[in-house]
Parts: C-alpha cells; sequence; structure tokens
C-alpha cells in the first residue's frame, strides 16, 4: 500500500518558516525586548492566547516563543523576548524593517470559551508575564463576558517589570484588581515587597467560579499550586503553561516530552488535573 | 499464500533480477563481525546469514543528517530541499527492523503526518529473511517472532539448502513472477526458532511494572554503570528524536538547516536556555528511555515500542543490558506489589498533591 495515501490527512511540510517582517520595537529592560511582527500579505497567525510559534534567524537558528498579543490585535502579533542564548541575543540586535522566520501557532492555547462568566485569577512570574498579556488583553477586550479580573505580577525587582505602560492602564482601570510585588524594592519603589505567594492569602475569591492561569518560573509554580491549595480553589480550576526545548513544534523530535506528554502539542497550556500525575511536570 | 524455493547457489542471480525493479539494499559485510545495508552493486557481497546490521534501515527514512532547507544570508531567503524517494528494494530484512519501520511510520503519520519521512517511506519493496536469534534478540518477548512477515512483500525462510519464499503481497508476485530459477517450494516443518534472552513478564504487563518503578533504585544502578554517551539512541531501531541545526559555509554567505538524529541519553537532550535541564540526571534519562519503549507509547497504542533487536544492549559501551533492567524492575514489581493487596495507584507531583 502507497504508506502516502493511507494517512487520514495530507503529510505536510512542517519545517518551512514564513519571512516576517518586524514592524516595531520596544526594549523594556536590559534583557527584555518586545517586538512587533507582521506576516507577508497581511495574513493573520490566527493563534489563541497561550500559545506560541517558532523564531529563527538564519545561520542561528529557531525556537520557541510565546505569543504575547491577544488574537483581537489584527495585522500583526507582538512576542517579548528574554536575551538568554544565541538565538535571542541576535534577536535582540534585530530592527524595524528586518525579517524573522516564522513557523506556527503551535499548542494548546487557554480555552478562553470555557472561562466565559468566570472570575480570571492570572498569576505571573518575571517573563511569565508575557504569554499571560496575551490573556489578559483577550479577557480585556471581551471585558463583558468576564467576571472578575485579577491580575498578580511578581518580579526580582521594580527594574525588571515589562509592558510599564499596560501595568499602569491595568493599575488605574476599576474593572480590573491589578496587584504587583517585587521581591527586592528599590528606595522609590512604594509597592509590595515579597515572593507573589504573599499576594494570594489576602484575595477574597468565590472559589467555584474562579479559573487561575499561572505562568512563572518552575520554581514558583510548587509554592504557587501551594498557597492555592490552601485557599481551597478546586484543582480543575487550575490552567498554567509549562516551558520545555522544542526544536520541531509538531510533536515529533522528542525534546519538550514531560512523561508521555508533548508539550508542544497537549501544552503548553496545561490544565492542572491533566499534569498533576505526571512527575516531571514541576 | 504462494510459496517457492529458492536455492543457495541462485541468490546473486536473484539479487541481479531485483536489480531490473529498481535499487535493491541488502546486509553487506563491513568488518568480521559487523553487517551494513547498502546498496548493492555485486550480488555476490550480499549477506543473508547475519545477526544484526549496525544500523537498522530506518537511516533510509530518516537519515542521520537531513538537510531541511538551504538559506543565504546574503539577501535572507530560503529555498526548499527535493525529497528523494527512488524506487528501493530491500532485501535481507529481519522481522523485528521491519516492524520498527511500521512503529515509526506511527510516529510520523500520528496527530502531524510528516512529508519528509513519508515521501521517503513511498515505493518501498520489503523482502524479509529469517534469522537465528542469538545472545541478544529478544524480539519474542515483544511479540515479534523470526517469521513474522507483517510489513514485508516476499520473506525468505531459511532452510539447510536455501529458502523457503513466501509470497506476501501484489508486489512481491510482480518481482518474482519472471525469476525462472525459483522451485517448488519443499515440504518442510515448520519450526518456530527459540530466544535464550527473554523478559520474563508478558509485554503487555510493563506498562504495569513501569508505572510502579518510577522511583525504583534500579535507575540510580544503571546510572552509576551508565557514561550517557548515546549509543543505545544512535542504534535503536525505534528511536526517531532528532536536533535541528544551522550550519553555514566557510564563506558566511549560504547554509543549510539540517536535522540529525539526538538522543534523550544525552545530557544537553532537555535543557532550555538560562540553564534549566528538566532531565538532569543520567538515571532519569535512563528511565525516560525505558518507559520510551514500554510505558509512554504502549499505554497509547498498546504495542511496545522496543522490538528485541539486542542492539542498545551488543553495543552498549558500559555493558547495560535493556532485558536486564526490565526484569529487575519486574522482580521488584512481583515482590514489592503483587505479594500486598493493594497497591498504589499512580504517581504524585513531589509536594503537591492538590
Amino acid at each position: 500500500m502507497n504508506i502516502l495515501t493511507k494517512h487520514e490527512h495530507t503529510p505536510l511540510e512542517l519545517y518551512y518558516p514564513e519571512m516576517a517582517e518586524i514592524t516595531a520595537v520596544n526594549q523594556f529592560t536590559e534583557l527584555e525586548k518586545w517586538f512587533e511582527i507582521k506576516l507577508p500579505d497581511g495574513k493573520e497567525l490566527g493563534h489563541q492566547p497561550g500559545q506560541f510559534a517558532l523564531f529563527s534567524i538564519f545561520g542561528i537558528g529557531e525556537a520557541a516563543i510565546s505569543i504575547c498579543s491577544a488574537p483581537t490585535k489584527k495585522g500583526a502579533f507582538d512576542i517579548c523576548v528574554r536575551k538568554v542564548g544565541m538565538l535571542t541575543e541576535k534577536m535582540h540586535q534585530l530592527e524595524v524593517g528586518q525579517k524573522i522566520g516564522v513557523r506556527g501557532p503551535f499548542g494548546t492555547g487557554f480555552p478562553v470559551n470555557d472561562f466565559k462568566g468566570k472570575d480570571i485569577l492570572i498569576i505571573g512570574g518575571g517573563i511569565g508575564i508575557v504569554p499571560l498579556r496575551s490573556l489578559i488583553n483577550h479577557v480585556i477586550a471581551y471585558r463583558e463576558d468576564f467576571g472578575r479580573i485579577i491580575i498578580l505580577y511578581g518580579a526580582k525587582n521594580p527594574d525588571e517589570l515589562l509592558f510599564p505602560d499596560e501595568l499602569e492602564n491595568w493599575d488605574n482601570d476599576p474593572s480590573i484588581e491589578y496587584h504587583v510585588t517585587v521581591d527586592q524594592g528599590t528606595p522609590e519603589w512604594q509597592g509590595n515587597t515579597g515572593v507573589i505567594t504573599t499576594l494570594i492569602p489576602g484575595l477574597d475569591l468565590d472559589l467555584d467560579n474562579t479559573i487561575a492561569a499561572i505562568v512563572g518560573p518552575p520554581i514558583m509554580y510548587k509554592f504557587v499550586l501551594m498557597a492555592l491549595k490552601s485557599k481551597r480553589l478546586p484543582e480543575d480550576n487550575i490552567y498554567m503553561s509549562l516551558e520545555r526545548r522544542m526544536k520541531c513544534g509538531v510533536g515529533k523530535c522528542g525534546h519538550c516530552q514531560i512523561n508521555d506528554s508533548y508539550v508542544c502539542l497537549d501544552g503548553p497550556v496545561y490544565q492542572f488535573s491533566d499534569i498533576k500525575n505526571l512527575p516531571e511536570a514541576i | 499464500m504462494n510459496k517457492h524455493n529458492l536455492l543457495l547457489q541462485n541468490i546473486p542471480d536473484f539479487v541481479a533480477h531485483l536489480q531490473t525493479y529498481g535499487e535493491v539494499h541488502a546486509p553487506c559485510q563491513k568488518g568480521e563481525n559487523s553487517f551494513s545495508f547498502e546498496q548493492v552493486t555485486d550480488p555476490s557481497r550480499v549477506v543473508l546469514d547475519y545477526a544484526r546490521t549496525l544500523q537498522s534501515i530506518r537511516k533510509y527514512f530518516l537519515p542521520p543528517t537531513e538537510r531541511l532547507l538551504n538559506f543565504s544570508l546574503t539577501d535572507n531567503t530560503f529555498t526548499k530541499v527535493a525529497i528523494e524517494n527512488n524506487h528501493r528494494i530491500f532485501l535481507g530484512v529481519h522481522s523485528y527492523d521491519m516492524k520498527a519501520v511500521l512503529k515509526l511510520d506511527f510516529n510520523f503519520s500520528h496527530r502531524t503526518p510528516e512529508i519528509n519521512y513519508l515521501k521517503r517511506r513511498e515505493n518501498c519493496t520489503f523482502i524479509g529473511v529469517s534469522y537465528e536469534p542469538d545472545d541478544y534478540h529478544f524480539s519474542r518477548s515483544v511479540g515479534i517472532t523470526v517469521e513474522n512477515t507483517e510489513g514485508f512483500d516476499l520473506f525468505l525462510d531459511r532452510h539447510e539448502n536455501g529458502y523457503t519464499v513466501q509470497v506476501l503481497t501484489e508486489r512481491g508476485t510482480e518481482i518474482t513472477k519472471d525469476f525462472t530459477a525459483l522451485g517448488e517450494a519443499l515440504e518442510i516443518p515448520e519450526i518456530s526458532r527459540q530466544f535464550k534472552n527473554k523478559i520474563k513478564f508478558n509485554y503487555n504487563r510493563l506498562p504495569e511494572v513501569m508505572e510502579q518503578s518510577w522511583n525504583s533504585p534500579v535507575w540510580e544502578e544503571v546510572a552509576q554503570r551508565c557514561v550517557g554517551c548515546g549509543t543505545c539512541n544512535l542504534v535503536c531501531p525505534t528511536c526517531y528524536c532528532f536536533n535541528m541545526v544551522d550550519n553555514v559555509d566557510l564563506k558566511l554567505t549560504d547554509g543549510s538547516r539540517d536535522r540529525h538524529w539526538d538522543g534523550c541519553l544525552l545530557s544537553s537532550f532537555a535543557a532550555v536556555a538560562g540553564g534549566e535541564n528538566f532531565r538532569e540526571k543520567l538515571a532519569s534519562r535512563q528511565r525516560h528511555r525505558i518507559y520510551r519503549k514500554f510505558k509512554y507509547i504502549t499505554d497509547k497504542t498498546g504495542d511496545p515500542w522496543c522490538v528485541g533487536c539486542g542492539r542498545c544492549t551488543a553495543y552498549c559501551t558500559a555493558g547495560i543490558s535493556i532485558v536486564e533492567i526490565v526484569n529487575r524492575l519486574s522482580d521488584e514489581f512481583e515482590q514489592t506489589h503483587l505479594r500486598k493487596s493493594s497497591a498504589p495507584v499512580g504517581q504524585k507531583i513531589q509536594g503537591v498533591s492538590l
């Protein structure tokens, strides 16, 4: 039998990128830079909040990066990149008008339709706020579809806070409950100090009607989950996004596997109940 | 099913006959005791009595290195790469290696069908051959007999003076019908070849054993001997993990994005930029390899993802045996769980149980 006709779906060319144009940049911190990217012919990326794409520069390679704009933004999308390796270092040198390879979107997003009518508790640590910004902008765009919007954001110090203009908007918006904390304050810092979990005990939550979306460094999840457990938030109401090494983005190369789950296909956004039995998850 | 007889002395002629239908690839002698699938130019070099080739025929469908695209740094553009799919006849494939190809077919067509692999798998003819199991083979333990014909167009079963040729598909008929040296099949009693190397439990019980083996001391013991070289991944016919790397030419004007085989035993496999390594310990990487073969895909498909070829053990630089690992875990399982009335179920993330 012909192997190509045996399959339900047509075999695909999976590894060719689209050459997209950088249309705006903003250096948030020494390490983090924001980019607005436009696909050729005004094509939409067509992503869901929480999904990622693979970005590449020829001669350097490819890496998985979350999309940080909501799908409500048309004609272009945003990413925010921390300089941590060879590719991201090179990306930081890119300027408006230059091109970058894009494959995707890949993976699962936050199931925003299931979130309708619920209170949304968003917990972001460090660059975890980046993928969450896509969800935040979505729930703000469809504000009437959701109950309370509570944003908890933690960073190491005030200089590392990302999206400064938007943080101010969230803070000033009476329909958003925004709480920020830094591990180490500065003389000018007047807000909370302490790790992000210190913001959780004081919350008054409608437990059955609250969805928690968590993104942060691996160490953060364990403590945030314990804090939410003390609050008695049902585990089915908890969603989190996990980071792993990725090469192919399509469930072949094996790098992102957490036990039997491929982060690029089954994640990066998981319902807590789907991963609580995976010992490699956090 | 049609059966014929093929005498040993007619094999070179048979190979030459097959060459009129396409490229013939068959085991050829490399060193004193090593064999490799090669494109046959001289039919007399084909060896059908062999224990195992260093690499399975996986290398034809998922090449050790493969160019995915060519790029130009001068103008920041890329060009696509043509995927070759010449008509190939694989002669002398053992049943476990054929089964391994069928497993890779699943991996490369499941969820996101990949044209690179699947196009190379087109236009292939497979001719199996029986073998005498050695100290390393344990295919029977994972449900694959020496005489298993699944996936083959023809199967050659060895007897004293030659082979009984089973014609299994239309393609098999097509490539044999004009070969006049085939004789009438001999009346030979069917023999089922025996394996000395065995997994002690039926393979369908291994996911259950693995379920209880996450914290077994066996992983640390294996890690004490393992040097993390990744040879087991490199020679495994069902390993398919890969890395993707950009390579630039010396003029720094052009280059290619290539993929090459990677291995979950290598320390960098699950490392991300910024220093986090999600499978930093050798013990956790060995466990991942064994779970990949006997639990993760098995839970989804019902089949083990090991074909019992024995390569990972035969070529291990530290003398680690996959059968020994699985049997040690099975012994532990038997002692700690089968003798208790209520076994704990499932694993919990350490420190968190909501």
